[in-house]
């Protein structure tokens, strides 16, 4: 049975999913959920497939009511959750009655939250992905009104006398903070800016209010580059670190143009580049400078924390006969039974 | 950071570039080589669809390899692509044959704010500028940011053409534009920072079907001009291959 929900109030917010990975090869930007982590545990926790389309909140209050019986997950920066006037856990599955709203208000320390439905949505993909792409103008942002369809519904799963919350998974919440540390590998480029390039360790860089899913813009301490010679155009990875004027320093993030001129100083490893999806115009930033045998040993380890979540929810929801696990008395006998 | 692997046809650079990409640069000496070199790694690449390796941005003498860094890692990718470059040394590229592009482009006035300003820097009168820019059959090298911009070797003007001190927020779609050495034209509306000599009134991108864009690297285009008056008479027309 499909279920249904109602937008009431969008304030910014949008579906996307883990992004166009076949987009840069055709000269579109990767995009998708900037806080890959939490993207990915909003869904798992909701019981769908990591990619699964899901709602990015960026920094305002959101409102929607239920229309069916829903079963959500609201992960991403702490803020306030009340569903039909009842606070509740973020990290956790959450039941809705139908009828009852899901407020997300505060959003704080942080810039964006994920709320994941159980079901998801089936909505229009461009390559293989529904994430926004402002560029070509493709995407599905949020409005007042707008009504979408879950592929699913799932009925209220909830102590039935006090409406306590009845998941208690106690999964890892990353630490949000409003001076993160970010680790960075040296750049291809990074001789060509000689002994400055130390300065990007000795800085204490602030994120500038131009700041957005393209790229940060930070303040401070600028490394130079020592040479004048002309950069061919070059494919960029995400996470690159460029120094394009002598104001600030330019972090590119997903929505970043996948290929640019510019010498790339360093490049943000996969796990930091969550980090700085969630961080705001004035939050200060110090860069760490690290190898890729470590970031990529740091990033496995991070999947094998959602690999466990997804266990313990595919046990938990198999029992409860939510979603594709199968339900004890489903399973088909062993053989010879 | 960077390793140098010689196979018999060229020499390569391996650049690790964060933990989920690799940068991959030719260095035979000659550009022509390294572009070829560069775009038949990355056809291999997305045609052995590996999983894990999430594609190739092939440019002028580089290819940027993106992968996911849980399914496979910057070492494994590394091997993969030397594995590439020594079968295309055995094997070879089937050359393919360029399709042809004819774009109509209004030039000047509000169309390319930028042409007297190129024409005074290249020390041209603006109709030499107009006829170098239609005088040449140019190769699309790769496709470029934003939203897969066909990027070609600039006309055969005298000196590089300095990028805008302050680039622009917002460029229409259809611009023709010319900075440094390259040319370009914009298929979707975003900032930039090239000089634009004029634009033309064809639909370069069409969201609505894949790929967005009608032509791949290695496809040849050329530009000729058309009046202002007939802008409005190409309205709704998509950029096509010439049949």
């Amino acid at each position: 049975m499909t279920g249904s929900l109602v937008i009431l109030q969008p304030g910014h917010s949008v579906v996307t999913d883990l992004g166009r990975t076949k987009g840069p090869a055709f000269g579109l930007p990767v995009n998708g959920a900037l806080d890959q982590y939490s993207a990915r545990a909003a869904n798992i926790l909701a019981g769908n497939e990591d990619n699964d389309p899901l709602f990015e909140l960026t920094a305002l209050d959101f409102r929607m009511r239920a229309t069916t019986d829903l079963l959500i997950a609201v992960t991403g920066a702490p803020l306030d959750l009340m569903v039909g006037g009842r606070e509740c856990p973020q990290w956790e599955p959450v039941s809705v009655r139908a009828g009852e709203v899901v407020a997300v208000r505060g959003i704080r320390t942080g810039l964006r939250a994920y709320i994941a439905v159980h079901g998801s949505f089936t909505v229009p993909s461009l390559l293989g992905s529904c994430a926004p792409d402002t560029v070509v103008g493709f995407g599905l942002k949020l409005v007042e009104g707008f009504r979408l369809e879950t592929r699913k519904t799932t009925a209220p799963i909830t102590q039935p006398h006090f409406g306590l919350p009845l998941f208690r998974l106690g999964i890892t919440k990353p630490v949000f903070t409003t001076n993160p540390v970010i680790d960075v590998t040296d750049g291809p480029d990074v001789t060509e800016f000689g002994d400055t390039a130390e300065l990007l360790f000795t800085t204490q860089y602030t994120v500038s209010p131009r700041s957005n899913h393209i790229g940060l813009r930070l303040g401070g301490a600028l490394p130079e580059r020592q040479l004048t010679s002309e950069v061919l155009s070059r494919g960029v990875p995400v996470g690159a670190i460029e120094v394009p004027s002598r104001d600030e320093l330019l972090v590119l993030h997903r929505g970043r143009g996948v290929t640019a001129g510019y010498p790339v100083l360093a490049v943000v490893t996969s796990r930091s580049l969550d980090l700085l999806a969630q961080a705001r115009p004035g939050h200060t930033v110090t860069f760490r400078k690290t190898t890729v045998a470590e970031a990529t040993a740091m990033h496995r380890t991070a999947c094998l924390e959602l690999d466990r979540l997804r266990n313990t929810i595919n046990t938990v929801f198999g029992l409860l006969g939510i979603g594709a696990g199968q339900r004890w008395y489903e399973l088909s006998p062993a053989s010879g039974a | 950071m960077a390793t140098t692997t010689t196979t018999s046809q060229t020499t390569l650079d391996i650049y690790e570039s964060g933990d989920a990409a690799l940068r991959v640069v030719a260095r035979s000496g000659d550009a022509e080589t390294n572009w070829a070199t560069v775009h038949s790694l990355a056809g291999w690449l997305a045609a052995a669809g590996v999983e894990g390796i999430h594609g190739a941005v092939p440019t002028y003498d580089s290819v940027l390899v993106e992968f996911d860094p849980y399914l496979t890692s910057a070492r494994q990718v590394r091997a993969f692509v030397l594995l590439g470059m020594r079968q295309l040394d055995y094997v070879g590229t089937a050359p393919r044959e360029p399709r042809r592009f004819e774009v109509p482009v209004v030039y000047g006035g509000d169309y390319g704010p930028d042409l007297g300003r190129v024409a005074e820097h290249q020390g041209l009168d603006v109709e030499d500028v107009i006829a170098r820019h239609t005088a040449k059959t140019y190769v699309i090298r790769c496709l470029g940011a934003p939203a897969g911009s066909p990027m070609m070797d600039g006309p055969d003007f005298p000196v590089p053409v300095p990028r805008l001190k302050d680039p622009r927020l917002s460029v229409p779609a259809g611009a023709v534009s010319v900075a440094g050495r390259q040319a370009v034209i914009a298929p979707a509306v975003a900032p930039g920072g090239w000089c634009v000599i004029g634009q033309t009134p064809l639909t370069v991108l069409d969201a609505t079907r894949e790929p967005l864009v009608p032509y791949v690297p290695g496809d040849e285009l050329r530009f000729y001009r058309i009046p202002a008056d007939d802008f409005g008479n190409f309205a709704g027309q998509f950029l096509e291959a010439r049949p």
